[in-house]
């Protein structure tokens, strides 16, 4: 495989007491798509967190590429404008448009002239099939046009790696699917993603491996025909399969 | 009522000075209101430790004392220290410090109620606390923030009233003197009532529509979206 862009190891995290992590270390490589999946509750989110370090691990170190991200040291703004991060409830900025939205990076945080940003920003919003909503607010969107521009947002920054924490989870079914091609066509462009989902299809579909998280440590990896198809472990086939009724289940219920 | 139009035409040029003060001392206790009290909100919300301490300890003295205790002691007090202020910079100051308390309020409340998730989502994208509150947070805030601070402007034009009691010659003070003359308290009273109750709706519409202009999709506290 090619080198590696991201490097967790070992990281601790407890919340009041309750350990969420438990030593988990991870690699991910250039151009490769890890999706997470595992039962709530079992740090997924945690984890991504920690990895742009909005949430301070409390032991164990991350590495992007071969810079080791240590508090204090690096310049925590600098690593952050590397690592793209898309959110489950978006977190759009209300009072701006969608083009001011994805603008706004470049312009505050790289000092990139005015009109090149949104020139830029036109750009990232034309890749994620929203040129025409470049003037509407964030109010004025659908919760799949809302995610498209946050992805849009990250781009612009021209990160090494995406971090999705479940991107689709707070869409209306009929609004998923919008989301999940702007993310495959990212993958089929060779971007270094992270994604954090349920959604069955699309890690059989993008993914290069599937990591399956249970309490605070890696339970189970491997690649989608192998989790799918033929996992290790016992725990793993019955989340999948739990998984894979509740989301067609959900199919089902889209179809009636 | 002829008779009440003839006495209001006659006292009005004594009134419209006084209003004219009035006006005076609001828009300059409004605006050392703001000053003092957007920072203590900042502070407030986003300091540790010491600093958060000081604005807390100063917004809760503030709002915990009389207003006619501070402008008291702003006027009679202060001398004592060597500090001599004329009435109308006293009461400004008086007036000031005493909104700046609910003015912080008004900004922590409105800089709270922008969730959490956006200044994350900044912070991811590489900006700095600082640059996260001053573009994404404020901008939202301060437009929150103009319903509950057109009503501290409300008050403020009413509570400069208060300045009558160190002599300052606002629309209060001038309708006493001119009972003082006339021996027509009611009716006195009742035109200063009338110009207080114009110009407050003069200035709520103003502030409506103000806030009407800055507007934002989605972004309206009453709601018509």
């Amino acid at each position: 495989m090619a080198k590696p862009i991201l490097r967790v190891e070992n990281i601790h995290k407890k919340f009041k007491g309750t350990e969420v992590l438990k030593g988990l270390s991870l690699t991910v490589y250039e151009g490769e798509v890890v999706v997470i999946i595992g039962p709530s509750g079992t740090g997924k989110s945690t984890l991504l967190r920690c990895i742009n370090r909005l949430t301070e691990p409390d032991s164990g170190d991350v590495y992007l590429e071969e810079q080791k991200i240590e508090p204090g040291k690096t310049n925590l703004n600098y690593i952050r404008q590397q690592i793209g991060m898309v959110f489950q409830d978006f977190n759009l900025f209300n009072h701006l448009t969608a083009l001011q939205n994805v603008a706004i990076g470049p312009i505050k945080v790289k000092k990139m002239d005015k009109q090149k940003a949104y020139e830029l920003a036109r750009k990232e919003l034309a890749r994620v099939g929203l040129a025409d909503k470049a003037a509407n607010y964030p109010a004025e969107l659908s919760g799949g046009q809302k995610q498209r521009v946050a992805i849009a947002r990250a781009l612009a920054m021209d990160p090494k790696i995406m971090l999705f924490d479940e991107p689709t989870s707070a869409l209306d079914p009929e609004l998923i699917g919008e989301v999940l091609e702007v993310m495959k066509d990212l993958a089929n462009a060779g971007m270094t993603m992270v994604v954090v989902s349920h959604e069955m299809g699309f890690a059989r579909e993008a993914a290069d491996r599937i990591v399956f998280l249970e309490n605070g440590v890696v339970a189970e990896m491997g690649s989608p025909e192998k989790i799918f198809n033929n996992p290790e472990k016992e725990r793993t086939r019955e989340f999948i399969s739990k998984i894979t009724r509740l989301n067609s289940v959900a199919k089902d219920r889209e179809v009636l | 009522m002829i008779d009440h139009i003839q006495y209001f035409i006659s006292i009005w040029p004594e009134l419209f000075k006084g209003l004219v003060v009035s006006l005076e001392l609001s828009v300059g206790a409004l605006l050392l209101g703001l000053v003092i009290g957007l920072p203590m909100a900042l502070m407030r919300t986003y300091g540790k430790g010491i600093v958060k301490a000081f604005a807390v300890g100063y917004i809760e003295l503030i709002r915990g004392t009389p207003m006619i205790v501070q402008l008291f002691l702003i006027y009679y007090g202060l001398p004592d220290l060597g500090i001599l202020l004329d009435r109308v910079p006293a009461a400004i100051i008086a007036l000031g410090i005493n909104s700046s308390a609910y003015q912080a309020e008004y900004f922590r409340g409105a800089i709270l109620s922008i969730d959490e998730g956006q200044g994350l989502a900044a912070q991811a994208l590489g900006m700095t606390k600082q640059q996260a509150i001053l573009n994404i947070i404020l901008p939202q805030a301060l437009r929150l923030v103009i319903p509950p601070w057109s009503n501290e402007v409300i008050y403020m034009v009413k509570y400069t009233s208060v300045a009558f009691l160190i002599a300052v010659p606002e629309l209060m003070a001038r309708g006493k003197m001119i009972i003082s003359q006339t021996f027509k308290p009611l009716e006195t009273l009742f035109w200063v009532g009338v110009i207080y109750i114009i110009v407050l709706s003069i200035i709520a519409k103003v502030v409506d529509i103000i806030e009407k202009k800055l507007a934002i999709p989605g972004f309206q506290m009453s709601g018509e979206d």
